[in-house]
């Protein structure tokens, strides 16, 4: 399936930060970039194929493991995608560890179901902005105003 | 040519009816706007991929739930994901069904959460059969040589 090779063809060049399209290119920095963390393959495939109509380059992760190991390696993003429920460590806990790291990229933080303290719990771990899916052109425009204009 | 417009017609009224009737929302809608000639089956790989997902879901839900001693945690979090996934795809009555769903895991009341089991899945076929019919009139149209009406 087309969708799922391109989820998948991003892995290995997630970690070696090449840029997703495919043409062996280091990531432009003309185009803003997008980091999507999500272990959901719909919410994977929904967010990067937003986050291109909209002109950003996105790779996607499955875990927070790989989004800590993908950015320790150098790769910076503009924008991270991140949702709450994650296999392994959260994606509170990764938030966390990503803004120990000493990463100021804009982040946003996604979950299907949010209670107020869950949505507390994210944004004390650092997220700047928290949504319940789905994520929509119209979610992301704020955000993506305020990266364009920083 | 008179087929093809007649198709179409059927092809509009169908999904309106979808609309009224609460199986769909505006994310389908988004989605459909995703759709383009670089990714001609978006729509439908993506509901594919909520196809397989959900009845993955839908079997672990009634393996966890027929357990002498459930796991109201690990009901939460399929009822999470299935929650996310149709929030993703627009399948408006699918994802009502989940809210009321997570307060029964919350308030751990196994009659409840049976219940609402039942009814995702009655639910989930309803949707899957109604989106089933629809891609079959898309492709009803385009083999008679039309384009699908947006």
């Amino acid at each position: 399936m087309k969708l799922l090779n391109g989820i998948n063809s991003n892995k290995k060049s997630c970690q070696q930060g090449i840029s997703s399209l495919g043409n062996g290119d280091l990531i432009s920095d003309e185009k803003l970039t997008a980091l999507v963390v999500d272990s959901d393959i719909i919410c994977q495939v929904l967010e990067k194929a937003i986050l291109e109509s909209q002109g950003i380059q996105a790779q996607v992760v499955g875990s927070g493991r790989d989004a800590i190991d993908l950015l320790a390696s150098g790769v910076n993003f503009d924008l991270i995608i991140i949702a709450m429920v994650l296999p392994i460590m959260n994606g509170v806990e990764t938030t966390r560890q990503i803004r120990a790291m000493g990463i100021r990229s804009k982040m946003l933080g996604v979950t299907a179901c949010s209670y107020e303290r869950e949505r507390r719990a994210f944004l004390d771990a650092g997220v700047d902005e928290f949504i319940e899916k789905p994520l929509t052109p119209q979610k992301l425009a704020s955000v993506l105003r305020e990266i364009r204009n920083a | 040519m008179d087929g093809v417009v007649q198709l179409q017609r059927q092809l509009l009224d169908y999904t309106t009816l979808l609309f009224q009737e609460g199986f769909l929302n505006d994310q389908f809608t988004q989605l459909q706007q995703l759709q383009d000639e670089t990714n001609p089956d978006f729509v439908v790989e993506v509901v594919s991929l909520f196809f397989e997902d959900s009845e993955r879901l839908l079997n672990e839900l009634a393996n966890t739930l027929d357990q002498q001693s459930i796991d109201f945690r690990k009901v939460d979090s399929h009822v999470h994901q299935l929650k996310g996934s149709s929030s993703s795809i627009g399948a408006q009555r699918v994802q009502n069904v989940c809210i009321a769903f997570r307060n029964f895991c919350d308030a751990q009341n196994t009659e409840g959460c049976l219940k609402c089991l039942q009814q995702v899945k009655n639910e989930y076929a309803l949707v899957k059969n109604k989106l089933e019919t629809l891609f079959q009139l898309e492709q009803q149209i385009l083999a008679a040589g039309g384009s699908i009406p947006m």
